[in-house]
Formats: C-alpha cells, sequence, structure tokens
C-alpha cells in the first residue's frame, strides 16, 4: 500500500445498458510505468476519465497518494498531479504550440515569461523540433500535436502521467523514438506512467507491468511475458485483430 | 524580451493617443462631429471591453447593453435623484454591473450552459431587463433626463469635447486593461478555455472560475462606462435596452477578431464611423437596415477570413517583419 501512488477500487462505470467499466481495482507503483491494454471497447479511455474527473464513478473509489480524489473536478485532480493526454487529440487550434505548452507550465506559476521559458525547456526535452514551436495548433501535423499534447501534460509537473494511445499512427522508428522519449520522462522527471496502447510491441517493450481489460473488466494483470503467454488474454484478443 | 514587448505597446499606444486626442482639433470644434467622434470612441470601449469574454474567454456574449444600461442608470439615478457625483456613481454602476453579471454568470457555467446556449441566454437578458425597466415601478414609459446642471461635478457640458475626452481616458484604460490580462496568466487560462475547455481542466483550470473572472471584467467596464453613454444619448429609459445596439457590439467584435484588441478598435470605430455617416448623409433611420449591413459583413468575414480584422494586422506585422516570437 505504501508504494502505491494510485489505488484503484471496485470501480464501476455505466453508459444506459452498458458497463464501460466494470468493478476495476489494481494499484500503480511508485515511479513504474504500467502498460493497459485490452481490444476496442474495453474500456481503457473511460476508466482514464474516472481517475481524471470527467467522469465520477458510479461504484468505488480512487486514491491518489492515499487520498481519496473520487468525484474530484478534473481541475483539483489536475493540481494534485494528475496528467493526461487524449486519444481524440485536443488542440488549442488558434494558440502557438509555445503558447499551449506554456499553459501547462502556468498551473505551478504565475510568471508568464518565466513559464515560457519553461515551456520552451520542455519541447526541447521531449525532442519538439523547434523551428515549429510558434507554428499555430491548426497548423501542425496530428503526430506533432500528439508531442505538444505531451509537453503540455508533462508541463504541469505531475507525478502520474495517463497517456491514451501516443503513439497510435507512429512509424516503427517514430515508435521507438516516443519509447526513448518516455523512458526518459519516466526516469529524469520521475513521472509515474500508465500507458494505454494497442501496439504490442510498444507496450510490452516499455512496461514493467501490465493490466488487460476486457469488455469493462481486468482479465489479466503481471509481467510483459506473462500477460503474452495467458490464455484468458489470448483469448480475449482472439476474434478481433492481433496486433 | 518582455520589455521590448511592453515598449513596442507602450509606443503603439502613446500615438494612438495623441492622434485621437488631435481628433477634436481636426474637426474643428465642430459640436456635431466631435459627438459623432465621442460615440464611435464609446463604442469602441464597448468592443474592446467585450473582446474579454468575446475574445478571450470565447463566450458568445450577446448582453454588452444589459450591463452598459444597468451601470448606466445607477449612476444617472444617483445623481437624480441623491445628487451623487458620476464620479463616484459610476463606480456604483459598474459593481451593479459586476453583481448582475454574478447572478447570470454563476448558475450559467455552473451548468456548463456555451455556446448558442450562452448566446440566447445573454439576449434575452437584454429583453427581460428592456420589460422589467418599461414597468411603471422602475423606469416606465417615459424618457428619463439628466439634471440640467452643467460642469465636472455632473459630467455634462456645454461642449461635447469634454466628455470626448473623458471617453477617451476611458478607452485607454480599457485597452490597457485587455492587454495586461492578455499578457497574463489569466489571458492564456481564458484562450485555452475557448479553445478547447476540457482540455483546459484537464491541465487545472477552473474553467467555471476564469470565465466568471472575464465575465465580471467585462461587465464592470461596461457598467462603468454606461454613465457617459446615457450623456450621449441625452436621455434614459427602458429603450436603453437595446437589443440591436447589443448585438451591434457582439457583431462588431466578431468582424474585428476575436482576442484581437488592435482589431476590436478598428472595427468598432471604422463600423461605428461608417454608420454613423451614413445615418447623417442618406438619413436612414431605420435601425434593423445597419443590422442587416451588419449581418452580411459577417457573413463576408466568416466566409473569407474568420480572424477578422486582425488577420490584417497580422498580415502587415509579418510584412514589415515585426511579428512577436519571428526573431
Ligand atoms: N460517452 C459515452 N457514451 C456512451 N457510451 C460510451 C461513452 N464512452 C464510451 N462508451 C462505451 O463504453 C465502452 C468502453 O469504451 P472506451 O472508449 O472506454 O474503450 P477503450 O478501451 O478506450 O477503446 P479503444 O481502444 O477503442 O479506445 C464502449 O462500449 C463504448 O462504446
Ligand atoms: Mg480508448
Amino acid at each position: 500500500m505504501s508504494d502505491a501512488i494510485l489505488q484503484v477500487r471496485n470501480v464501476v462505470k455505466r453508459f444506459g445498458g452498458i458497463i464501460a467499466v466494470n468493478n476495476i481495482s489494481f494499484d500503480v507503483r511508485e515511479g513504474e510505468i504500467l502498460g493497459l491494454i485490452g481490444p476496442n471497447g474495453a474500456g481503457k479511455t473511460t476508466l482514464f476519465n474516472c481517475i481524471t474527473g470527467i467522469y465520477t464513478p458510479e461504484e468505488g473509489k480512487v486514491y491518489f497518494m492515499g487520498e481519496d480524489i473520487t468525484g474530484l473536478p478534473p481541475h483539483k485532480i489536475a493540481l494534485k498531479g494528475i496528467a493526461r493526454t487524449w486519444q481524440k487529440t485536443r488542440p488549442f487550434k488558434k494558440m502557438t504550440v509555445l503558447e499551449a505548452v506554456t499553459v501547462g507550465v502556468l498551473l505551478r506559476t504565475s510568471n508568464v515569461d518565466k513559464a515560457m521559458r519553461e515551456a520552451e525547456e520542455i519541447l526541447k526535452f521531449i525532442g519538439f523540433p523547434e523551428e515549429k514551436i510558434n507554428a499555430l495548433g491548426k497548423d501542425i501535423t496530428l503526430m506533432d500535436h500528439k508531442m505538444v499534447d505531451l509537453a503540455r501534460a508533462i508541463a504541469t509537473k505531475p507525478k502520474l502521467l495517463l497517456l491514451d494511445e501516443v503513439a497510435a499512427g507512429l512509424r516503427p522508428h517514430e515508435m521507438d523514438r516516443l519509447a526513448g522519449i518516455l523512458r526518459k520522462i519516466n526516469s529524469e522527471k520521475r513521472i509515474t506512467m500508465i500507458v494505454v496502447e494497442h501496439v504490442m510491441r510498444f507496450v510490452m517493450g516499455l512496461s514493467e507491468r501490465i493490466v488487460v481489460m476486457h469488455e469493462g473488466q481486468k482479465i489479466a494483470e503481471g509481467r510483459p511475458e506473462e500477460i503474452a503467454n495467458n490464455p484468458k488474454v489470448i483469448e480475449a484478443y482472439l476474434g478481433t485483430k492481433p496486433v | 524580451m518582455v520589455s521590448a514587448e511592453f515598449k513596442k505597446h507602450f509606443t503603439i499606444l502613446a500615438i494612438l493617443t495623441i492622434a485621437l486626442a488631435l481628433v477634436p482639433f481636426i474637426l474643428g470644434f465642430n459640436q456635431y462631429y466631435i459627438l459623432l467622434a465621442a460615440t464611435s470612441l464609446i463604442f469602441a470601449v464597448f468592443v474592446v471591453a467585450w473582446n474579454i469574454i468575446g475574445g478571450y474567454a470565447g463566450q458568445l456574449d450577446l448582453a454588452p447593453i444589459a450591463y452598459v444600461g444597468i451601470g448606466g442608470i445607477v449612476a444617472a439615478q444617483l445623481l437624480k435623484y441623491y445628487g451623487i457625483t458620476p464620479w463616484i456613481g459610476m463606480f456604483i454602476g459598474a459593481g451593479a454591473s459586476m453583481l448582475l453579471a454574478a447572478a447570470i454568470g454563476y448558475p450559467t457555467f455552473r451548468f456548463g450552459i456555451k455556446e448558442v446556449w450562452y448566446a440566447l441566454l445573454t439576449a434575452s437578458l437584454v429583453v427581460i431587463l428592456n420589460n422589467i425597466a418599461h414597468l411603471p415601478q422602475f423606469l416606465g414609459s417615459l424618457d428619463h433626463y439628466l439634471p440640467a446642471k452643467t460642469g465636472w461635478y455632473y459630467l455634462i457640458f456645454t461642449d461635447y469635447q469634454n466628455l470626448y475626452y473623458v471617453i477617451l481616458a476611458v478607452l485607454i484604460a480599457t485597452i490597457v486593461i485587455n492587454l495586461k490580462i492578455s499578457n497574463s496568466k489569466t489571458g492564456y487560462y481564458l484562450r485555452a478555455i475557448r479553445e478547447d475547455e476540457l482540455a483546459a481542466e484537464a491541465l487545472g483550470i477552473d474553467v467555471r472560475k476564469y470565465k466568471l473572472k472575464a465575465l465580471m471584467t467585462y461587465a464592470g467596464i461596461m457598467g462603468f462606462t454606461g454613465y457617459l453613454y446615457i450623456v450621449l444619448q441625452g436621455t434614459y429609459s427602458y429603450h436603453t435596452f437595446d437589443s440591436p445596439t447589443s448585438l451591434t457590439i457582439a457583431i462588431m467584435g466578431i468582424i474585428g477578431g476575436l482576442g484581437s484588441v488592435a482589431g476590436a478598435f478598428t472595427s468598432a470605430i471604422f463600423l461605428k464611423t461608417v454608420e454613423e455617416y451614413l445615418r447623417s448623409t442618406i438619413g436612414a433611420t431605420i435601425p434593423g437596415l445597419y443590422l442587416l449591413i451588419y449581418g452580411i459583413l459577417l457573413i463576408v468575414v466568416g466566409i473569407f477570413k474568420p480572424e477578422g480584422i486582425a488577420a490584417l494586422f497580422n498580415w502587415a506585422k509579418k510584412k514589415i517583419g515585426f511579428d512577436r516570437r519571428g526573431g
């Protein structure tokens, strides 16, 4: 219990007749990279929304650093130290890349100049092309935006970062580079992570442990090699597109 | 880097102030033209203030005249019945408008009313206030006049140039407030809210609080300026809560380009001056006609240049190599 930064306990979230998240419990240990996988519609994004306050779970609790954060509004949860990226991107189209990241930094300071310099450093840290930092959100590519989304999130100085399919759509060599960046964020900035991803090679290589969801439920939890050989997991992915 | 930015703004503002201060001289102290110039100037105040809620925060507020009216009528009544100078009354009027803004904004933002629903709600606020003011317990059907006195105590003058300069001072203050907000944490947060509320919230922004802050700041400036508007109009009544005027202010803000102070200012001065000029030359007094012209302009801007007049400034800046962070 003491080394768990996040504890999810029996969380339930329904949409009409669908139980999107069905009695999910797991721990995230301080400092680790936890993979969260599952076929389409498994409930991964909904679970992220329950943790970050976008939805209030109908049942169950979420504890962050020992504190009950269930039902807190998203901005309070961000202030406590949980940041996220979005599967369906949410760019600030009429702000520049640098301004968007500055917004993130401003959570912990009111000094705009300082925040802007820090935003510049963060963009450099994740290797965002320098010549594009003054481009407007509407003028950059989807891939660029995924990096901005990541920069924006780490700019809030979180202790826990939830990544919802950051690697989707990337080419293999870009994916390797991203994995490197995430490891660097994890070790140098000491940010714990939950990584949702469909590309097995990517999550398996990145995560120390993996939680598998299927139709709202947790069906397995363990080290990547255990997960890869787990019959329940293989069955869940059978009939769906193996990746 | 920032002091350079500040210096640039300061220089532009100083030049603008001097240029506007010279206008009464250029007009040869022709009272009629100065009245028209003062009217354009006060609309510039309204549109620049509207930019805070409409431009930065991205809330399509159609109730500017509600806040102008409340603030102005409060200050006018205080002068008329209690002899309180508008120097004090205008602040009380501003406070009254801010209270109204809080009463509207708190539940509205609490329940996440936005976009077209927010626009409709605020548009109906003007109609409701018009009806309430029409009641015999309030202003009734009559036109109300300010006391037939003149002097700085009343801010009522025999000549229009004094009033013109008072409005100019308010305009400069409003522009400064805008620029301050724009370059502050609040400005960044409001723009983030305008771009994507959910993403903004996930970055730790208390969306409700910041929207309310923007609404109350804007309402405060409107309420403060209300008295000067009534002095320009000569009278006040339930007609002060005029829906077409309210719409016009928002439309000028959109044509100017959301979030651009220079665009808001230029749009208001240009459109209001043309409107007043046409009114005086053609003598068309159909208020709906101007609204139609504005509507068409709005469509043109919407189709060709969604960034409005501000796009012209950005283009010019790039041409001169004056771009903010280009270097
Ligand atoms: N806002 C919503 N309203 C209704 N149903 C929803 C909503 N959001 C998600 N669902 C449903 O809940 C279930 C879980 O969806 P969710 O998006 O959480 O899955 P996921 O694991 O993130 O899937 P994917 O890998 O495709 O992103 C799905 O059946 C989905 O259709
Ligand atoms: Mg998902």
